[in-house]
């Protein structure tokens, strides 16, 4: 498992290494696909945090920050270069001189400043403002006792200073396209919620709602030769069949793939060609609530684990588009144990565990699931026959999205299954399961364990790597000694790309988010 | 004529205040909101001071007899909210889609019509020959199957196979890109409207008043012209009529499958992010549309067959 | 006799859904549920699996079987309401008008004007998926045509002679609309009934499709549709079947209901000729 992972990624790294030997052809135009959903939110990008906007969004704005896929961490990009303070809490950046907005303008201090600030605004809600409130000061602005944030200062036009209130890696918070910089004095009028303007390499053209965004090479983009295409278009194309066959038809340039089409691309000489695969930071889980009694003992929960043949149901359901889990954080994470072994397929240990824990009859739960393939309703019929096989009986409870969340949120639920985020970071991820965050935040199954928080502690205070990353391990096995949930599978997420797309990234975080300034058309490509 | 336009306008009134009061009940005991839906996909975390600031922005807080009342205010100054989602005008999110729709439901329309009824007709002046069997059951077949199924095996065929016109999308207003949507939307209103006229007209064929027209000496070919496209015609259209109401619904399905960029995608997305501004407006537009529809096919009606008195 | 042929065919393949829906648990060869075993997943149509298996390796012979129960019952059923509801409005309404006439307007109006689709999609969301709730929803969304089309019968027919003669007679209202208007109606509206059926099908397909059909894991031919969608150029089986199941049902049902109405037309016996 780990082998394969590891051949995968360097053969990803490879594909992009080996394209960058090529020399980029300038010109031709991208055809990219949204494929999470029918619609894009709006065009203001600080009001989203999904993965769909920040398909658009990244052709047309940027940030403090970009996630180097290759590096798999953050990279500056606004800024030059940043001093960091003795103590870690005061972060000196020196801003680009040669960052243009599209209408012509320089940015400086202050845009980034308003954009930060922006964010902040307690009468309104931007998604950002969680990662915002690590700057000192920002929190009384949310609450309306300041109108500025006064940990974030402007030194001079091209120079910010940030302290933060706690101690944490701004990069990780920063990259994030929702936390866009936006032109101050643009970006209040009217206009620019249909017609924005950013620092992005392209140039917003034009808006379809629920069908498309076409957006053209920005002259002054400050990456010299960069971007490389004329023109980008983004069709939103939210149904998998539809993008295959537009997708065999030429007619788009990537599709992100669902497991069915990953067995029957893989199973193409001409389509396996093109296939970019990538181990993203989701893990996907069963969620047990421990204030339902059955769950509430571990012995349960683990037999649930011995129950149930993940890799099966990877293998066969979602046609090993995934890694099976061992615990918590996924393959690509720093503090990741390689030696860390899953759970075995035992339903006689889990008869077992179940008679000692006082259910030798078994019993029976609700399920709530929604219908998404790779972690929805068909797992969840596939693991049903499994658990009747050690006498425990469930009943499907299928539920939309938005009702998932809010009972995940509330406890309202007796299991529930999700596709969860696990990364980039190990330490913010890991803070999930700290008995101090609470349920609605993401403790969704109100992991309370001591041993586990003083590990986290430590591992924030120190500014030992290697230290840190030791307890971050260690903490992981407690996650997976306790199953709070069932650890399933970890995601891989795969695009195939037509042969004259070149340029792509592995990014892990989100493989359909890419930096388009280093992706290039060839000649061959039919759009002209 | 005239005191009947106007109190069919009356009548919409109460009509579109109705459904705006049901909407809006519907959708405030709904469970799910805005917020919710913004962290669905288990990605970024939506913190609960956000979710709670969010929900108090969007006037979710007050209590419903409260935002009921708001609402209603609104709506006299015909304003329809502002769109959680967008942040933007819900008139605004609105009319962005209604051109895409209005072509669709044209189009499929047109096509429905233009081969169902002629179809329909054929067969009902020759009951029981080949021609009335293979239009039937040809009919019935484009009725049996569902949408996405047929508008899927449309794009493999014309699209992929053939590679005559393109698999998806709006195309910017590029008519190509309509055809395969309108096909497959429109296969069902023709299935319907074949077989209605077909009923229809066999039904009023037998009808006694015809056999009192023959039976006064009127020549065979007249008494078809005359009295069957009349009477007929009545029941055809009110049928069309009410096909319109059902295309936009059922247009749910193929808009989502096609890209297409329309009302009916907007509202099914707009319940599932429960952006209830959008929603409670596309359904008043709707709504509005189709009872517009309705009393044109109504005053057709009443000039083409001056019996039907509406008293 | 062409028309004959309608009620047979029709007949015989309704016939044969609703006996594969009730003995489905003798014709079956496995539970459509718990016999759901990954090795077996997505294979072809064999000697072993008549149809196939569906992605958790379930035999989509067994559950096409036991699908045709909720479909039939849902088809059935729903379609059963809505015409109780929009007959009675309708003939009521198109007989008496009046203020009466204004009230059954308003309200199938309104029921008109808002897509039946959303509008079940909308009951839903509210109510818990299930076979209830699609019940409910499907029922009470769908009655609008038919009144409809029963008011504008009414009206056309209303100041026939026949009609005038039984009021002259003395008949009652209630005995006018049951014995002179309803039958001389019943030809469009049986054919609406029926199609109205499949059309409940298909509908449950539709809400399948957009998340919100029968509570899983139970089989109905919709939502073994909608699971299969992206399976279609792989295993095209899974989509097929049931898919063929759908349109045999709706099929059936709309050739039996076209030999009713001829038999039921009084006049339509004399135009054999």
């Amino acid at each position: 498992m780990l082998k394969k992972f590891v051949i995968t990624t360097a053969l990803a790294l490879a594909m992009s290494a080996g394209a960058y030997a090529e020399t980029p052809r300038k010109g031709g135009t991208i055809r990219f696909t949204a494929p999470y959903g029918s619609s894009f939110a709006n065009l203001d990008i600080h009001t989203s945090n999904r993965a769909q906007d920040e398909i658009w969004a990244k052709a047309i704005h940027r940030s403090l920050y970009k996630w180097d896929a290759n590096a798999n961490k953050p990279v500056l990009d606004l800024a030059k270069e940043v001093k960091v303070s003795e103590d870690g809490l005061v972060y000196t950046y020196k801003l680009r001189d040669d960052a243009y907005f599209h209408n012509g303008r320089k940015m400086t201090a202050d845009d980034v400043i308003w954009s930060l600030t922006r964010q902040m605004d307690g009468a309104k809600a931007y998604p950002g403002a969680r990662y915002v409130r690590i700057i000192k000061g920002a929190v009384e602005v949310e609450k309306g006792q300041a109108k500025e944030i006064s940990g974030l200062k402007k030194i001079d036009d091209l120079t910010i200073e940030m302290t933060l209130a706690e101690k944490v890696d701004p990069g990780f918070n920063f990259y994030q396209p929702m936390l866009s910089i936006y032109p101050a004095d643009e970006a209040s009028k009217d206009t620019f919620a249909t017609k924005p303007i950013g620092l992005g390499p392209f140039k917003f053209v034009e808006y379809v709602p629920g069908s498309r965004l076409v957006a053209e090479r920005w002259e002054k983009f400050y990456e010299p030769g960069k971007p490389y295409a004329d023109r980008i278009t983004i069709s939103i194309m939210g149904e998998a069949a539809a993008r295959d066959v537009a997708f065999r038809n030429k007619e788009v340039d990537v599709s992100i793939l669902g497991p069915t089409q990953y067995v029957a691309y893989k199973a193409d000489p001409e389509l396996s060609k093109g296939l970019l695969e990538v181990a993203e930071v989701y893990t996907r889980v069963m969620g047990l609530n421990p204030n339902f009694k059955p769950f509430s003992d571990k012995r349960v929960r683990q037999a649930i684990n011995y129950a149930i043949d993940a890799d099966l149901i990877i293998k066969r359901l979602v046609k090993d588009k995934a890694y099976r889990a061992t615990s918590w954080l996924p393959i690509s994470s720093p503090a990741y144990d390689k030696d860390m072994k899953p759970y075995p397929y035992d339903p006689e240990k889990a008869k077992q565990l179940l008679a000692e824990a006082g259910y030798p009859e078994g019993f029976e739960f609700e399920w709530t699931a929604t219908s998404n393939e790779s972690w929805g309703i068909p797992i969840v019929e596939a693991v049903i026959p499994m658990l009747e096989k050690v006498g425990i009986k469930v009943k499907i409870k299928p539920v939309e999205g938005t009702v998932l969340s809010e009972v995940a949120r509330s406890g309202n639920y007796q299991a529930f299954i999700w596709s969860l985020t696990s990364g980039p970071d190990p330490l913010t991820s890991l803070k999930c399961f700290h008995s101090a965050t609470p349920q609605s935040a993401c403790n969704y199954t109100l992991f309370k364990n001591p041993e586990f928080d003083k590990l986290l502690d430590e591992a924030a205070a120190t500014d030992d790597e290697a230290k840190k990353l030791e307890n971050l391990k260690k903490a992981n096995a407690i996650l997976r000694e306790e199953v709070p949930m069932w650890w399933f599978n970890y995601n891989k997420a795969v695009m195939a790309h037509q042969p004259w797309l070149k340029g792509l990234q592995p990014n892990a975080t989100e493989l359909a988010v890419q930096n388009y300034e280093d992706i290039w058309v060839e000649a061959s490509s039919p759009a002209k | 004529m005239l005191s009947f336009i106007v109190r069919r306008l009356l009548q919409s009134l109460p009509i579109i205040l109705a459904v705006a009061a049901l909407i809006f009940v519907m959708f405030s005991v709904i469970p799910g909101t805005f917020a919710s839906s913004m962290s669905d996909d288990g990605r970024s975390v939506l913190d609960a001071e956000v979710m709670a600031r969010m929900n108090k922005e969007f006037g979710l807080d007050d209590p419903v007899y409260v935002r009921f009342g708001k609402y209603v205010a609104q709506l006299a100054t015909f304003d329809l909210g502002t769109s959680f989602r967008t942040r933007q005008p819900v008139a605004h999110v609105i009319a962005d889609r209604l051109w895409p729709t209005a072509q669709l439901a044209f189009a499929s329309m047109l096509f429905a019509i233009l081969i169902g009824v002629p179809l329909g007709f054929i067969a009902a002046l020759r009951p029981g020959s080949w021609i009335d069997t293979i239009s039937m059951v040809g009919a019935v077949s484009g009725l049996s199957l569902p949408k996405f199924w047929l508008g899927l095996l449309l794009m493999y065929l014309f699209a992929l196979m053939l590679g005559w016109l393109p698999s998806f999308g709006y195309g910017g207003g590029d008519l190509r890109y309509l055809i395969l949507p309108s096909v497959a939307l429109g296969v069902a209103p023709l299935a319907l409207l074949a077989r209605t006229t077909r009923a229809a007209v066999l039904d009023i064929m037998n009808a006694d008043f015809v056999r009192t027209a023959r039976s006064k000496g009127m020549s065979e070919s007249k008494v078809v012209r005359w009295h069957l496209t009349r009477n007929a015609l009545v029941i055809i259209l009110t049928t069309i009529g009410l096909q319109f109401g059902t295309v936009i619904g059922q247009a749910v399905v193929i808009e989502k499958l096609f890209s297409w960029p329309g009302l009916g995608s907007l509202l099914v997305d707009s319940v599932t992010l429960r952006d209830i501004p959008v929603v409670q407006g596309s359904i008043l537009v709707i709504v509005l549309l189709f009872l517009l529809i309705n009393m044109l096919v109504d005053v057709l009606c009443a000039i083409i067959d001056p019996r039907i008195k509406y008293t | 006799m062409k028309f004959r042929a309608n009620l047979v065919i029709g007949g015989v393949l309704f016939a044969g859904v609703i006996i594969a829906g009730i003995f489905a648990p003798w014709l079956a060869h496995t539970d459509p549920v718990m016999d759901a075993n990954l090795m077996y997943a997505e294979e072809a149509p064999g000697s072993e699996f008549w149809f196939g298996t569906d992605a958790q390796g379930r035999d989509i012979y067994s559950r096409v079987l036991y699908g045709a129960r909720i479909s039939l019952t849902v088809g059935i059923i729903s379609q059963l309401i809505n015409t109780v509801i929009g007959v009675c409005l309708g003939l009521s309404a198109g007989y008496w008008g009046g203020w009466w006439d204004d009230f059954v307007n308003g309200l199938t109006n309104m029921m008109l004007a808002i897509p039946s689709l959303i509008f079940a999609l909308a009951i839903m969301v509210i109510l818990n998926p299930g076979l209830t709730s699609l019940l409910i929803a499907l029922g009470l969304t769908n009655w609008s045509f038919t009144c409809r089309l029963a008011r504008a019968s009414a009206l056309s027919l209303k100041s026939q002679g026949y009609v005038q003669a039984a009021k002259v007679l003395g008949y009652g209202d209630i005995r006018i609309m049951l014995t002179q208007l309803l039958p001389n109606m019943l030809g469009p509206i049986i054919v609406i009934g029926t199609l109205g059926m499949g059309g409940a099908v298909l509908a449950e397909a539709a809400l399948s499709f957009l998340g919100l059909g029968i509570r899983p894991p139970y089989p109905s031919w919709g939502s073994m549709l909608s699971d299969a969608r992206d399976q279609i150029t792989t295993a095209p089986w899974i989509s097929i079947f049931p898919g063929l199941a759908i349109f045999v049902t709706v099929l059936g049902l709309n050739l039996l209901g076209d030999g009713l109405r001829d038999i039921l037309d009084p006049q339509a016996r004399t135009r054999r000729a």
